[in-house]
């Protein structure tokens, strides 16, 4: 009876163990355990061997701790006294070197990973993303007058060809150097699958060098605290095939056609055209702070909307890009992602249904072609 | 043993001036002021916990309403600056305030007023910090409180300013205990205690003392720099006007990280004491124990910028900071060996706090393990800012200091209060407590290496987190029940525990030798040390023959103090008086401080202008009279009994 009892809790401790195996070894949305980018795949490789080196070490000093504590306790109340041993130099000598031996094979490891993962290749692209309270920005710049040891300096003659937010594209195989700056407060720059992370300080430019291996959309995070509404301040990277990417790269750059057609929303029709007026009415204040290519809309504080209808997510990349979901956000941001800058001036029922039903349509008329590879 | 005998003695006022809560508003005895350290950790480790199970309780479930965004950013900030700076902070000051002169054999620490005037600042300190939760909202950056979201752009209300004064009153208490505790260490040794002899938890004691007087000034400087830039428009730390935010990482982590052994290295003296006792073996390898402990110390200087390794400080600079932060692994190493060197052929008594003690050495294993791994700069891009490093600091933290508190808890518990805690309660929680906290820690190691970042208040569904998550925070629930088990005992034990003698665990140090609780004398007659072990060495005559260090003692003359308060002896022995003015000295330096928190809010208008300026004058009249009285109240000093 009490072997049975004794099998099952054993039973159950296993299946618990083998649990705990799988959910760490699975290839979740974020892990940094199935990597797709050689930075993080780097790491990955370190910290295998590093692992199993601390694995050993817990298994000895565990089981010193354990078989000492075991072995010596106390079984009866003994009144004789233990031999009064105060030291052994010899041995503390022992257990001072073995730590040493061990950090410092841990020590070189970690200086080969480093130093493979600080180079800069010459040939990198090279990408700026800029941080702001709560959302990413991306800039491509005409790749002839970037240097990679100089931060980007965006005046009259050097303006980003493209500037996109939320969705990174970047092609596979060829090294990306992003260089990361931030608006306003400290961000960090985390894409799990692919690389390490990397701080955005407002006033000093960092840069990160990765390659990604295999075409995919990849979940990403600011990992630095920045204020109310860290929590939701994703990004996606969206790595196409050389060729795909080259066509992205050019159709993106140009000015989307006028603003046509209707879609069905919130048991509404809204009207592109009108949302294209609306958008560009001073009073509804859209255009004080996005940026929409070929219109009046020169906004720098909220994201640049161009193409809109080709994102794959909303808000910080914290909704599935959707007609429901943009009206969603355009009735009430601040109920979606709470503290964000859109909401304090767009409040619920600032915009009519009707209003919002129009301004979704304009806004996801903007469409590109682009074959998407899977989420990773 | 003469238990009768002992239960004569009691620290009751003897005067019919003093009544009861008089003795402790104006008391200076290191005891007294011991307690009070301890019983105000406690609380603040209860609000503590409460925040934490609230964060808890939000983050059991994806896409969770039950925090709003910034309520869970106040309460993850506010729960870090509470436990360090509130709980284990002091907990460690407070046993140490009183075990110390005890293990030393002094009768108090070297001033007696200055410890004081610590204790009510420290509690003033607290009160400000969580004052602000009531005027507006407490702060919401980070107890790290990274630059340049601190600005007032960015943070505008009061709360980051109700932080800055809460931590400066509660550092200038620290600097101040820390200089009492190096004085006494290194003047008020018992005769023929040399400092080779002190026990291990004294040396500790010195060693984070000395850490503390070089650590925190720097936090205080920047954070009253972070004061001028948010009130007077100064720019230290905003980039927007030509500052730098990276400067701010610095100087906060070279405090910050020294910070982290002065969490840990008090709990490393207290396993260091526990350990032989239950072993009924002397500490293996003392010197060796001690002087890690100092190199600890030493190193704790010149890692800080391992928390920072993301921020771009370039190959060269990472790879020091790297290897910097793994050589602490070798002392760490060593106290660990030694630890259980000590338990080898001992007659090992397994004991709620030597259980406690075997818990924090193996839970510190799984901490120290977890930071070597953060210590290696490519493997911490990963793991930084993730769950894996909330994982690895509450293995530290918790499985370190917490565990190790309660280890010298149920250890020092009779010698403080004259009542032994239940045992088997404390096992009960012991094991609940180790398991449940692996339970609410260990999945966060998977959540950091599955890319949760940390200090989110939600996160959606269908990124795998939900599983651990919710596992998590069941387990805070039974961390929460352990606690209260605790709670429990103690107010049984109070009552009606089983009574303490002088020396309940047959143990080896000084403060067994005087009756439980001590008089406020401690020591009737001042004992003569003669070895590391001098109340051992009475017990066990024959015991020390093979002290390798080759110290041939003199017998040890030491016998168990069984005397009261009206014994001959008693009047003859010379303590200080009561006295207010410490305790007027801080409320006046918290009156101030919460008047220079709204000293230049424009926002808040001229009347909140003029009532600042009130605040102040006022503070500044208290310290001005205290600083009167204190001088006074000095020169009335007098032999013991006349005035206690």
């Amino acid at each position: 009876m009490r072997k049975d009892a004794r099998q099952k809790v054993m039973l159950a401790m296993v299946m618990a163990g083998i649990t705990m195996v799988l959910a760490g070894c699975a290839n979740l949305p974020a892990t940094t355990m199935y990597t797709y980018g050689d930075h993080a795949t780097r790491i990955l490789d370190l910290l295998m061997v590093v692992f199993w080196m601390a694995v050993a070490v817990f298994v000895v000093v565990q089981g010193a701790l354990v078989y000492t504590v075991v072995r010596f306790r106390n079984k009866q109340e003994t009144t004789a006294l233990p031999k009064q041993i105060h030291g052994n130099t010899k041995i503390e000598i022992a257990w001072t070197i073995a730590p040493a031996i061990v950090v410092l094979i841990i020590a070189v490891l970690t200086f080969r990973t480093q130093a493979a993962n600080s180079v800069m290749p010459p040939e990198a692209i090279k990408i700026r993303s800029i941080a702001h309270q709560w959302w990413f920005e991306f800039q491509y710049f005409n790749q002839d007058g970037v240097s990679l040891s100089t931060p980007i300096v965006v005046d009259e003659q050097n303006q980003p060809t493209i500037t996109t937010a939320t969705d990174l594209y970047v092609p596979v195989g060829v090294p990306i150097t992003i260089q990361l700056d931030a608006a306003d407060v400290m961000h960090n720059f985390w894409i799990p699958k692919i690389a390490g992370k990397t701080y955005m300080i407002p006033g000093k430019s960092n840069y990160l060098t990765f390659t990604v291996q295999e075409p995919g959309i990849y979940k990403a995070f600011c990992a630095e605290f920045c204020g109310e509404a860290h929590a939701q301040m994703h990004f996606r990277l969206i790595a196409l095939p050389q060729a795909e990417y080259d066509s992205w790269k050019v159709n993106v750059a140009k000015i989307p056609a006028s603003a046509a057609g209707t879609v069905q929303v919130l048991g509404l029709t809204g009207d592109a055209a009108r949302g294209a007026a609306l958008f560009a009415d001073a009073k509804k204040q859209c255009a004080s702070c996005h940026v929409i290519a070929g219109t009046d809309a020169k906004g720098k504080i909220g994201p640049n909307l161009t193409y809109l209808g080709s994102r794959t997510a909303l808000g910080g990349a914290i909704l599935p890009y959707s007609v429901d979901n943009l009206a969603k956000w355009l009735q009430d941001s601040s109920a979606i992602k709470q503290g964000n800058l859109m909401g304090r001036v767009i409040k619920k029922g600032t915009l009519t249904d009707q209003e919002v039903a129009d301004l979704t349509a304009y806004l996801d008329s903007m469409k590109l072609s682009v074959a998407l590879p899977a989420e990773k | 043993m003469a238990i009768a005998e002992q239960k004569l003695t009691s620290t009751a006022p003897t005067t019919s001036e003093s009544f009861q809560w008089r003795s402790w508003l104006a008391t200076v005895d290191h005891k007294k002021i011991g307690i009070i350290y301890i019983i105000s950790a406690f609380v603040f480790f209860i609000i503590g916990g409460i925040e934490a199970m609230l964060m808890r309780v939000q983050l059991g479930t994806p896409n969770n309403t039950f925090l709003s965004a910034d309520l869970y950013n106040q309460l993850f900030t506010m729960h870090a600056t509470t436990m360090v700076f509130l709980v284990v902070m002091p907990m460690n000051v407070g046993i140490g305030n009183y075990v110390v002169p005890l293990m030393i054999g002094a009768r108090d620490m070297a001033f007696p007023r200055l410890n004081a005037f610590s204790v009510w600042l420290f509690l003033g300190g607290g009160f400000l910090l969580y004052l602000s939760f009531l005027t507006g909202g407490a702060t919401n950056v980070g107890w790290f409180a990274y630059a340049p979201l601190t600005q007032t752009q960015f943070s505008p209300g009061q709360g980051v300013d109700y932080w800055i004064l809460g931590l400066g009153l509660t550092g200038v208490a620290s600097i101040a205990g820390a200089l009492n505790f190096i004085v006494t260490v290194l003047n008020m040794r018992a005769p023929g205690m040399t400092i080779n002899r002190m026990p291990l938890f004294v040396w500790m004691n010195l060693v984070v003392s000395f850490i503390l007087i070089f650590a925190f000034p720097t936090f205080t400087v920047a954070s009253i720099q972070l004061l001028f830039d948010r009130q007077f428009g100064a720019a230290f730390f905003n980039p927007a006007l030509g500052g730098d935010a990276v400067l701010w990482q610095h100087l906060f982590w070279f405090f910050g990280h020294p910070e982290v052994y002065i969490l840990i290295l008090p709990v490393m003296g207290m396993i260091s004491e526990v350990l032989p006792v239950y072993s009924r073996k002397p500490i293996f390898g003392y010197s060796f124990v001690a002087f890690s402990g100092v190199g600890i110390g030493f190193l704790g200087f010149i890692v800080w910028a391992h928390h920072m390794f993301g921020t771009g400080m370039g190959p060269l600079a990472n790879g020091f900071f790297a290897a910097a932060s793994m050589v602490i692994a070798i002392p760490t190493g060593v106290k660990i060996f030694n630890w259980i060197a000590t338990m080898w052929g001992g007659d090992v008594r397994l004991t709620t706090a030597m259980l406690y003690a075997i818990g924090f050495i193996s839970m510190f294993i799984i901490g120290g393990i977890s930071g070597i791994t953060l210590a290696s700069p490519p493997i911490d891009l990963q793991q930084t800012d993730s769950y894996y490093v909330v994982a690895h600091f509450h293995y530290v933290l918790f499985g370190g200091s917490i565990l190790g508190l309660f280890a010298g808890a149920f250890y020092w518990f009779p010698k403080m209060t004259g009542r032994m805690l239940n045992e088997m309660l404390g096992k009960v929680q012991f094991w609940l407590m180790l398991i449940s906290m692996n339970v609410t820690f260990f999945p966060m190691h998977f959540l950091g290496t599955e890319g949760m970042p940390r200090r989110i208040y939600t996160y959606e569904s269908g990124m795998g987190w939900e599983m651990w998550n919710f596992i998590e925070t069941i387990g805070t629930f039974f961390l929460a029940f352990s606690v209260l088990l605790f709670i429990y005992n103690v107010l049984v034990s109070l009552r009606s525990g089983e009574v303490a003698s002088n020396d309940p665990w047959d143990a080896a140090t000084l403060e067994w030798v005087v009756p439980s609780p001590p008089p406020s004398y401690n020591f009737l007659h001042i004992p003569q040390v003669t070895s590391r072990r001098p109340l051992w060495d009475a017990k066990y005559p024959h015991s020390t023959a093979d002290d390798h260090h080759g110290e041939k003692s003199a017998p040890s003359q030491i016998r168990y103090e069984y005397s009261h308060e009206d014994s001959p002896g008693a009047k003859e022995i010379h303590m200080p008086t009561l006295t207010y003015m410490p305790m007027v000295l801080s409320s006046g330096l918290t009156v101030a401080a919460l008047g220079f928190i709204y000293i230049n809010q424009a926002i808040l208008g001229l009347p909140m202008r003029v009532a600042s300026y009130v605040f102040i004058a006022i503070g500044f009249v208290m310290v001005f009279y205290a600083i009167r009285g204190w001088v006074l109240d000095s020169r009335r000093d007098s032999p013991y009994l006349g005035h206690h």
